[in-house]
């Protein structure tokens, strides 16, 4: 018998030569000096690949339960009540509830929060402010609640769907917005100041100017609002779960895709207004599956049945953000005012 | 009659995390993708669902692959968060380096060599590692005598490399 070649000696170290293979091997090797020798030689091989191999892996962490992974079966048409739930759990699990205004407009009451990212954000809010002079139409989101009085008439007209009204008063509305950034930074620095008047701040410097910010300072991001425990998905399989692009504000710095657990085909997106603003819109496909719709802009396209239109979704008390974009049906929430969010919603669009 | 999905996750999910890490190289998106390899396993009830577990992982991974090539500046992006600051600085750059210099050697065999030896270290047996790879059984052990070879050169070979470059 010639010496055994290489791949059977590793069959045999690796235990799978089939029994009576290993016997003649054995046989041979006990008359064989070479072949012993090659095989201490594969052995060491062998464990020494092995051990170059164990020094690249990933930090053992313990299996999540394997019922959180279990998909529920297909259910079919939206749940409100649902949505809503997850509207609270979410606000609740970013901790952002202390800026949620109820739609009267009065502020809630503040939670127990630092106050030094607010006012590095306002710091930043008013320069971006200053950058950008002219006003662009996403500024009109609504007017700060503790603003003049004038100012308070024009965040009416600038309810949904009085498209004229809202024009006029984007500029009105962002100048009524600096003017209040402007005092608020004088008090800097301003714990003191309505919570009212910070969220708007921010809700304007973020729309206006965060497709041109750069990375936030590290000072904002290690004080950032951290995101949930729901298990972050990449980009690809978002768009697998989905069935097309995943949407969402263009411009905005995607932070996460996520799976919302307990949901068929449902998954968040987070971005970031600025570097402590994150609005997560949900999406799902829309059931039974909606090919026709193309956005917003056509009005006249077939709609899955049982769902609210967007008008009808505005009409409830503004709670409701949700619309559909092409296939999806998406909600959006954050810690912004209804009015904010529903126009954000507006341009929601698939991600580039 | 299909396996007990909850067995095979028992023994299985580490492994199947340690054979996605090193083909996305990020453990976060491995236990992603494990998660939602097994996700897929309860509702697809595979007969065999090692096998298929693997067969599916494998797929994600270059799929994965394929899109952070085309995502890189979304990654980069993502990782300049300062999110994962756990252990100390010096083990994380240990670490690190030492990551790198397996991806490396892992990356100088090919294809068919990486993936049966990154089978074989998950736990899969010959006769699992022919019926995924395509392979004949009785080639398996030539197959992994090589890539066994190559893994430890391309890894010496880089680790004498890295040495000059930090001196010079």
């Amino acid at each position: 018998m010639s010496h055994v070649d290489e791949g059977t000696l590793h069959a045999y170290l690796d235990g799978e030569l089939p029994s009576t293979e290993r016997a003649a091997l054995e046989a041979h090797l006990a008359g064989c000096a070479t072949c012993r020798e090659n095989l201490s030689e594969e052995r060491s091989l062998r464990e020494r690949a092995s051990a170059v191999l164990g020094s690249a892996r990933p930090a053992e962490r313990p299996a999540p339960p394997l019922d959180q992974l279990r998909r529920e079966p297909k259910r079919s048409p939206w749940r409100l009540r649902r949505s809503f739930a997850w509207a609270a759990s979410i606000a609740l699990a970013l901790g952002l509830g202390y800026y949620m205004r109820s739609p009267s407009g009065r502020a809630a009451p503040p939670a127990d929060m630092t106050s030094q990212p607010i006012a590095l954000a306002q710091r930043a809010a008013a320069r971006d402010e200053e950058r950008d002079k002219s006003p662009a139409p996403t500024a009109a989101l609504s007017a700060p609640a503790h603003a003049p009085a004038a100012t308070r008439t024009y965040e009416r007209s600038v309810r949904p769907g009085d498209a004229v009204a809202a024009g006029e008063a984007a500029k009105l509305d962002s100048t009524a917005t600096t003017t209040a950034l402007a005092r608020t930074n004088a008090a800097a620095p301003a714990p003191k100041t309505p919570d009212s008047v910070r969220l708007e701040a921010r809700v304007a410097s973020g729309t206006v100017a965060a497709a041109r910010r750069d990375l936030p300072a590290p000072e904002f991001a290690a004080r950032q609002v951290t995101a949930t425990s729901w298990p972050v998905i990449s980009r690809r399989m978002a768009k697998s779960i989905l069935g097309e692009e995943p949407v969402g504000l263009p411009g905005l710095a995607t932070r996460h895709f996520r799976r919302v657990p307990g949901t068929e085909g449902t998954i968040v997106v987070e971005q970031a207004i600025d570097s402590s603003t994150v609005i997560q819109i949900f999406q799902q496909p829309a059931y039974p599956y909606d090919s026709t719709g193309s956005g917003y802009a056509n009005e006249g396209r077939l709609r899955p049945r049982g769902y609210l239109s967007e008008e009808q979704a505005r009409d409830r008390g503004n709670r409701l953000f949700a619309r559909f974009v092409k296939g999806l049906r998406v909600e959006i929430t954050g810690p912004l005012s209804p009015d904010s969010l529903n126009r954000l919603l507006e341009q929601v669009a698939p991600l580039p | 009659m299909p396996d007990d999905i909850a067995e095979v996750y028992r023994n299985t999910y580490p492994a199947l995390v340690r054979f996605l890490y090193r083909k996305v190289w990020d453990a976060e998106r491995a236990e992603d993708l494990a998660q939602e390899a097994f996700a897929r396993a309860l509702v697809h009830r595979p007969e065999n669902t090692r096998g298929w577990l693997f067969v599916v992982a494998a797929n994600m991974a270059r799929d994965e692959a394929r899109r952070a090539a085309r995502e890189k500046r979304h990654l980069i992006l993502l990782k300049s968060e300062p999110d994962a600051v756990h252990s100390s600085p010096e083990d994380d750059i240990d670490a690190a380096t030492r990551t790198k210099g397996v991806r490396a050697a892992l990356d100088e065999l090919t294809p068919r060599d990486r993936e049966a030896l990154l089978l074989w270290d998950a736990g899969m047996s010959y006769d699992e590692i022919a019926a995924q790879t395509g392979l004949a059984r009785g080639a398996i052990g030539t197959t992994l005598a090589r890539a066994r070879r190559r893994l430890v050169e391309a890894y010496d070979a880089g680790q004498e490399g890295g040495q000059h470059v930090a001196r010079g």
